[in-house]
């Protein structure tokens, strides 16, 4: 029982990291109904970045803080750049160029810092602490902390504040949205670069766990846009829980199916997005659309 | 009508008189890695059919194409079965693995095939690795050499080159027929929009199926004939980016064109190694700019930049007729 216990926190700790991701992408789908297969790269890219402050002697939450911060200038740049022009392009010839986002920010991460791996400091202290029978690492409890305030202002930013009201309409519906007066174009920059800086989010705290190299975020993207299918693509709260079941899942998987083990546990977000599909299309906490002619 | 006829037979004697003279300019190594080319060029034409016709995004073509070469290997090397004989095999059980993961993501508007393939395509080197007892593991397998015939006994590349020449017009054909038939239409119809494809009668979920039932196969061979010329595979060859790679070469030549496809294998196969001796990141740098670039300033990539010069030249020299409005 306490095995079966500590497996699931863990798979929680790295749930919360899929959540995030998961959260991010939803965000850019929700605002520019694009699935942005780059957005793992973007932010290994401001976690590079960021530990190349650190290396320059900046203190860990300075680094962190200007890397948030230019993850949110690269966001807003690559919606300027490749995707206005294509909002009115098929869905497919997005997915291709956020692709190419994907393939670019990895070789260019690849060319200015090279193939190695490196080691990245951790945001929270060594060390654990117990919960009865249970021991819980404080980098896994302090992930789980980040999410949890992540989506709880994410959260508050879209129900309470005029901005988020703002994103939310020009998300739902932008022709109309330019009637009642909102700046449609903005908010789509702003949900670009939120989601670039959530993205980033992800990455810093992924990084001290995997170390960083340029396809650290790859695997992790993947398990993100199975926990946005699984929690449904228009619903951030979807993401978050579609995470953390993705990564208590995966974390079981490993643990219990013997077939599976460390090295396939990929397939078990891969089954359990297949499952949902073929259940609730729409994903768990996802609405249906309806379309008119 | 007859403009396109006269388009379509021009192409054809173009293409046939290009690769005439191939073998003919290049080495004997050059001319095995323009038949790689052409390999992964018959990957794309099945790519070309679900992206660019079906308006379907496969992110694991790579990976079936490692399983047509797995079909290819396992049936040569461990049921001694003849190189050739094996690549029907290669494309049948290819087709059947589209099937299983394309069922479930099909039946859904968007992007539901992009993302599953995703996985599937980081997943399935790993799977190569745990069915070490029939895939060789990371040793991989070998491939029995292909004996040319009498005539060509000295040019074992040539007859390498043919081969792969042949499967690809093989393949050319599938995929024309399949364009000019009714599954064709209903592919263009349901891309253009899906809505009113379907109040007028198109079942969705079978064309979408039958496109990448059909792209699928194509991979599967692709990859049988990748094997047989490579002569030996491992999980190595068939890692995720690959599929990504194969989404490139489909972009780059045009997916909606079958020279595009040929263009794009070339591509895929001759930049890694340009660039390489430069700086090892440089090809990918070179990859993403082209994929983003077409896609924002040329999007039927280079065949369709050459079908645009061809059709700016027919209008000026003949102002009455309208060219290039064929949608092929």
């Amino acid at each position: 029982m306490t095995l079966f216990v500590q497996i699931i926190v863990s798979g929680l700790a790295t749930g919360a990291i899929y959540s995030a991701l998961a959260l991010a992408l939803v965000l850019i789908f929700r605002a520019t109904n694009v699935v942005n297969f780059g957005q793992g790269e973007m932010a290994t890219f401001s976690a590079y970045f960021t530990w190349q402050l650190c290396l320059w002697g900046l203190p860990l939450w300075l680094s962190i803080a200007i890397g948030l911060a230019c993850s949110f200038l690269l966001g807003v740049l690559t919606f300027r750049l490749f995707i206005r022009p294509l909002l009115a392009a098929p869905v497919e010839a997005t997915v291709v160029v956020t692709l190419g986002m994907f393939v670019l920010f990895q070789a260019m991460v690849t060319w200015l810092w090279g193939a190695e791996q490196k080691p990245f400091p951790s945001l929270f202290p060594e060390g654990s602490f117990s919960l009865g029978d249970v021991r819980i690492l404080a980098s896994s409890a302090g992930t789980l902390l980040m999410l949890i305030v992540l989506a709880a202002v994410i959260g508050c930013l879209f129900a309470f504040t005029r901005l988020g009201l703002s994103m939310r309409a020009a998300a739902f519906d932008r022709v109309r949205s330019v009637l009642v007066g909102v700046n449609v174009e903005r908010m789509l920059m702003l949900g670009w670069g939120f989601a670039a800086v959530i993205g980033t989010v992800a990455a810093v705290l992924v990084a001290p766990r995997l170390f960083l190299s340029p396809t650290m975020m790859t695997p992790i993207l993947f398990y993100g846009l199975a926990a946005a299918t699984v929690g449904g693509w228009d619903s951030p709260l979807g993401a978050v829980a579609g995470g953390l079941l993705v990564g208590v899942s995966e974390s079981l998987g490993a643990n219990y199916v013997g077939f599976l083990g460390a090295d396939m546990r990929i397939a078990v977000p891969i089954v359990l997005t297949l499952f949902v599909l073929l259940v609730k299309p729409v994903g768990l906490f996802g609405s249906q659309k309806v379309t008119k002619l | 009508m007859r403009n396109s006829v006269v388009r379509t037979a021009a192409t054809i004697v173009g293409f046939l008189l290009v690769a005439a003279l191939l073998p003919v300019c290049l080495s004997g190594f050059q001319l095995q890695q323009v038949s790689i080319a052409i390999s992964y060029a018959i990957a794309i034409l099945g790519l070309n059919l679900l992206m660019g016709f079906a308006g379907q995004i496969c992110l694991a073509q790579g990976t079936l194409f490692g399983i047509g070469a797995y079909v290819t290997a396992i049936l040569n090397a461990t049921y001694g079965v003849h190189p050739l004989a094996t690549l029907p095999a290669a494309a049948a059980v290819t087709a059947l693995a589209g099937l299983v993961v394309g069922l479930p993501a099909l039946r859904l508007q968007g992007l539901q095939l992009a993302i599953i393939t995703f996985g599937v395509a980081a997943a399935f080197p790993q799977l190569l690795l745990k069915l070490g007892t029939w895939t060789g593991g990371v040793s991989g397998l070998p491939i029995d050499s292909l004996e040319p015939p009498a005539f060509l006994a000295d040019y074992s590349e040539l007859w390498l080159y043919l081969v792969s020449l042949g499967c690809a017009c093989v393949a050319a054909m599938i995929v024309r027929l399949v364009l000019f038939g009714d599954v064709g239409r209903a592919l263009r119809a349901q891309r253009d929009s899906s809505q009113i494809a379907e109040a007028l009668g198109v079942n969705l979920t079978k064309t979408k199926l039958w496109a990448f039932a059909i792209s699928s196969a194509l991979a599967g061979l692709a990859g049988g004939v990748f094997a047989i010329l490579n002569g030996f595979i491992s999980p190595q060859s068939f890692l995720a980016p690959l599929s990504i790679t194969i989404v490139i070469g489909s972009i780059v030549g045009g997916s909606t064109s079958i020279v595009g496809a040929f263009v794009g294998g070339l591509f895929i196969t001759f930049v890694p190694t340009w660039t390489s001796n430069i700086n090892l990141a440089l090809g990918n740098v070179i990859y993403a700019l082209a994929l983003i670039g077409i896609m924002l300033l040329a999007r039927g990539g280079v065949a369709g930049l050459v079908d645009r010069l061809t059709a700016a030249l027919t209008t000026r020299s003949n102002p009455n007729g309208k060219a290039g409005q064929s949608a092929n």
